[in-house]
């Protein structure tokens, strides 16, 4: 009996609030959707029929399922699939990279300004401002076209332009944490800061933060495409949804499916990212909820 | 003499899975009487008054067929939404617990006034005004235009509460609900607004049920009692009858574990050693955006308090909101800057780890939701011990053996414990260092009479067997009493009387004492 108390199982627990989230149609359609394209974009290379970048200038135009592929080809005899399914792995590891570092940046510096009175919440604060106040897809073009093209550049661009809202969503919460009595009570046990931060604060986080992180993604995901799509992300031949949109602009008379394909592709993954943030934050409030009772 | 609202038989459940949160609930309210139903949380008391309005708090609640609320001889269930809709406000009206949040915080007292006269009485412009004017007058506001023109932050919680009974009595209803209407406010102030209370409804001839977890407060101000439990109606009459001689089991439960009916501590003399003394300690808050210098950024929360608490002893410090007194405690557990000398067992600065330990008023709010029990109780051990994982969990099951909770529970989350449940686990974890002074800021408060009780009596078991002192912070006379050997009494940041806990009690020297006693509801 008292060896039971000492030594629970933890997997209870997890099982029980995956159970809730399905009941959640945003969270269960928009969970579903965004893994089956995370492990599209994991797995792509099994999944690709062709070689993405490979022309073949005698098949070219083929229709949906003509001569083994399945979304047909493109002006230079591409394989359509094979280049989404390319375009996915580049957009998701684009947008995952860049949305880590905004998660790093603005997290550790919501939380120094919760913490800290004084100088560094203030400059914290104005920073934060300054950087919303700028549109941040202009500061991006100018960053780009000023540090160049290729994946990296472009990560750290979005990377180090587009953290305020985890700043500002990590800042508000935290310092609503702050003020709670089990944080006192800490602080008269004698519980250093470090530990206070880690194991009060940040926990506390967890649930906006994971929330933010996925509509963030979607964010991120058409600030990339864009940038593509004006020909400053990704470099000129590089199979990603923004420059397929900008190739088939040309033919959108003849061949609009060229122009369909990479468009259905980049609303679906929006759609499915941001409805995942939706139903994270309601099953978040609904946990809070059944906390406060 | 007709019953202006009139409850027949009034069931409601759970539509989904059956549960019944009232059950065969029946009850009459005469024009011109006060009419209170007591009972604990979840005895279905507010239910049963949000059912008048049909305005359930749960969508799938559900009244069940064979029930019957009549005002003024006209059936509400069944009523369309438009006529419900008709009547409140108009016809019946009601005034919450919670002053602040009733009232808009962007609108002066004045138009939000006017809004409701002009919804329901037709007037507008400046006859709107006169008689909102009026309407602050009756409820016995000296300056109405002041306060007319006033936003709801700069006006007390006394204040508020009056400007939402004026807004109440606006449409001259028949039936005015007061739901725990006086439970957040300062004793003194309490007394007041259940007098005036008590003269409108009888001037007017409305009728007044009120709702209220206080049996000293239904003595005083209603005519008739229902007494509630687990839904049911389980006593009802005279509410002197009811009090005085109660019949049912529960209801003689409820009363033995009213505070100013247990027995007082006895006060012993104590000559061991200090535990804590403070010298001239005052604390000052700072508002932010003005230099520090300036000397309206600066507001003082505390001025010049000197005292002494020795070891198994338990010092009270009684006084109204923002008197100061959670300020003090704050600044005895080192979580405010002060000035002035805090010495602990003899030694000035700050005192060895563990030796100082809190218990809050809101038991949930001061456990970490997330955290496991065992995790919460053993934090202070934890960091000071540096604990292993499985010592910790031993530790709090020898815990949780000395506060009365299930040895099984320490891997529950906060939210499954109940209330009573959850201060304990909140002086689990004062224990778990074992502290020599421990600093109650109302640890009583937030709970029902039953568990408080209970809880007290945990408190005073503990303090005989570890020797521990108590800094007890409180507004409650009644609880006072009972775990006092000494009380001080605050005032405005300063303490204006101080002495054994009988002689401040029975004879007290201050005005302000003798104020506060004063309006202490008596059964």
């Amino acid at each position: 009996m008292k060896s039971a108390i000492l030594h629970p199982g933890g997997g209870q627990r997890a099982l029980e609030a995956l159970r809730q989230g399905a009941r959640i149609p945003e969270l269960a359609i928009g969970g579903s959707v965004f893994v089956v394209l995370l492990l599209l974009a994991v797995f792509g290379d099994l999944v690709q029929t062709h070689d993405p970048v490979k022309s073949d200038l005698t098949r070219r135009f083929l229709g949906i399922g003509e001569g083994g592929h399945w979304l047909g080809t493109d002006h230079m005899g591409r394989d359509v699939w094979s280049r989404v399914v390319a375009g996915l792995q580049w957009s998701m590891a684009c947008a995952f990279a860049a949305n880590i570092i905004n998660l790093l940046i603005g997290t550790a510096l919501g939380l120094a300004a919760a913490e800290r009175e004084g100088t560094l919440r203030n400059f914290a604060r104005q920073v934060t401002d300054a950087l919303q106040a700028f549109p941040s897809l202009i500061a991006a073009i100018v960053v780009v076209v000023l540090v160049g093209q290729g994946f990296v550049p472009l990560v750290l661009t979005l990377g180090l332009l587009s953290w305020p809202i985890f700043m500002r969503v990590t800042h508000a919460e935290a310092s609503s944490l702050y003020t709670r009595d089990y944080v006192k009570a800490a602080n008269i046990a004698g519980v250093g800061r470090v530990r206070i931060m880690l194991g009060h604060i940040v926990p506390g986080l967890r649930a906006s933060l994971v929330s933010v992180f996925a509509l963030h993604f979607a964010a991120l995901l058409i600030a990339e495409s864009a940038l593509s799509f004006l020909g400053i992300g990704a470099p000129l031949g590089v199979p990603t949804w923004g420059n397929m949109l900008a190739e088939s602009r040309q033919y959108v008379l003849i061949e609009p499916r060229l122009l369909l394909v990479p468009a259905s592709a980049i609303i679906l993954t929006v759609i499915a990212a941001n409805l995942f943030g939706d139903g994270l934050g309601i099953h978040a409030r609904r946990g809070r909820r059944a906390g406060d009772r | 003499m007709s019953a202006a609202l009139q409850i027949r038989s009034l069931s409601l459940d759970m539509g989904s899975d059956n549960r019944v949160l009232l059950d065969d609930v029946s009850l009459e309210v005469a024009a011109g009487e006060t009419v209170g139903i007591v009972g604990e949380s979840g005895s279905g008391k507010s239910l049963t008054a949000l059912s008048v309005l049909q305005l359930l708090p749960g969508a799938q609640m559900r009244i069940v067929d064979g029930s019957s609320i009549r005002l003024q001889e006209r059936e509400l269930i069944g009523a369309t939404g438009i006529e419900l809709e008709r009547l409140r406000g108009a016809r019946v009206a009601i005034v919450f617990q919670e002053p602040m949040t009733a009232l808009n915080p962007v609108r002066s007292i004045g138009s939000q006034l006017c809004e409701v006269i002009e919804r329901h009485a037709g007037l507008v412009g400046a006859a709107a005004r006169e008689r909102a004017h009026e309407l602050l007058r009756d409820v016995r506001i000296v300056d109405p235009e002041r306060v007319f023109d006033s936003y709801p932050h700069q006006l007390s919680g006394g204040m508020r509460q009056r400007v939402l009974i004026a807004m109440a009595f606006s449409s001259e209803p028949a039936l005015l609900i007061a739901d725990e209407a006086t439970t957040a406010l300062d004793v003194t102030v309490q007394a007041q607004i259940l007098e005036l209370l008590k003269a409108l409804v009888r001037d007017r001839g409305i009728a007044c049920l009120m709702i209220s977890h206080d049996l000293a407060v239904v003595r005083q101000s209603c005519d008739r009692v229902y007494v509630m439990h687990r839904g049911r109606v389980v006593e009802s009459g005279s509410s002197r009858e009811v009090i005085e001689n109660p019949r049912h089991p529960y209801t003689q439960s409820l009363l033995a574990s009213l505070p100013a009916l247990r027995p007082a501590r006895e006060v012993t003399t104590n000559t061991s050693g200090c535990v804590l003394e403070v010298e001239s300690l005052s604390v000052r808050h700072y508002r932010t955006g003005r230099r520090r210098s300036h000397p309206a950024s600066q507001l003082t929360a505390v001025e010049d308090v000197s005292l002494e608490l020795r070891t198994g002893e338990t010092l009270a410090l009684v006084g109204e909101s923002g008197c100061g007194k959670s300020s003090l405690l704050a600044a005895i557990a080192g979580l405010v800057p002060s000035e002035g000398v805090l010495r602990f067992a003899g030694h000035a600065g700050r005192p060895a780890p563990g030796f100082v330990q809190m218990v809050f008023q809101d038991p949930l709010g001061s456990l970490n939701p997330q955290w496991p029990a065992w995790r919460i109780v053993s934090e202070p051990a934890a960091v000071q011990a540096r604990l292993s994982r499985r010592a910790c969990r031993e530790l709090t099951v020898a815990l949780f053996d000395k506060v009365g909770l299930e040895p099984a529970a320490i891997d529950r989350l906060p939210r499954e414990f109940s209330g009573g449940q959850r201060q304990r686990l909140a002086i689990a974890r004062a224990l778990s260092v074992g502290p020599k002074l421990v600093l109650l800021d109302e640890p009583t408060s937030a709970l029902d009479v039953s568990i408080q009780a209970q809880i007290i009596d945990l408190l005073l078991d503990l303090q005989r067997r570890e020797r521990l002192a108590y800094l007890f912070v409180s507004h409650d006379f009644a609880v006072v009493r009972q775990i006092a050997d000494r009380i001080a009494v605050m005032r405005r940041g300063c303490i204006v009387e101080s002495g054994p806990a009988g002689e401040v009690l029975d004879h007290p020297c201050h005005a302000y004492t003798r104020e506060l006693l004063a309006a202490v509801p008596r059964i």
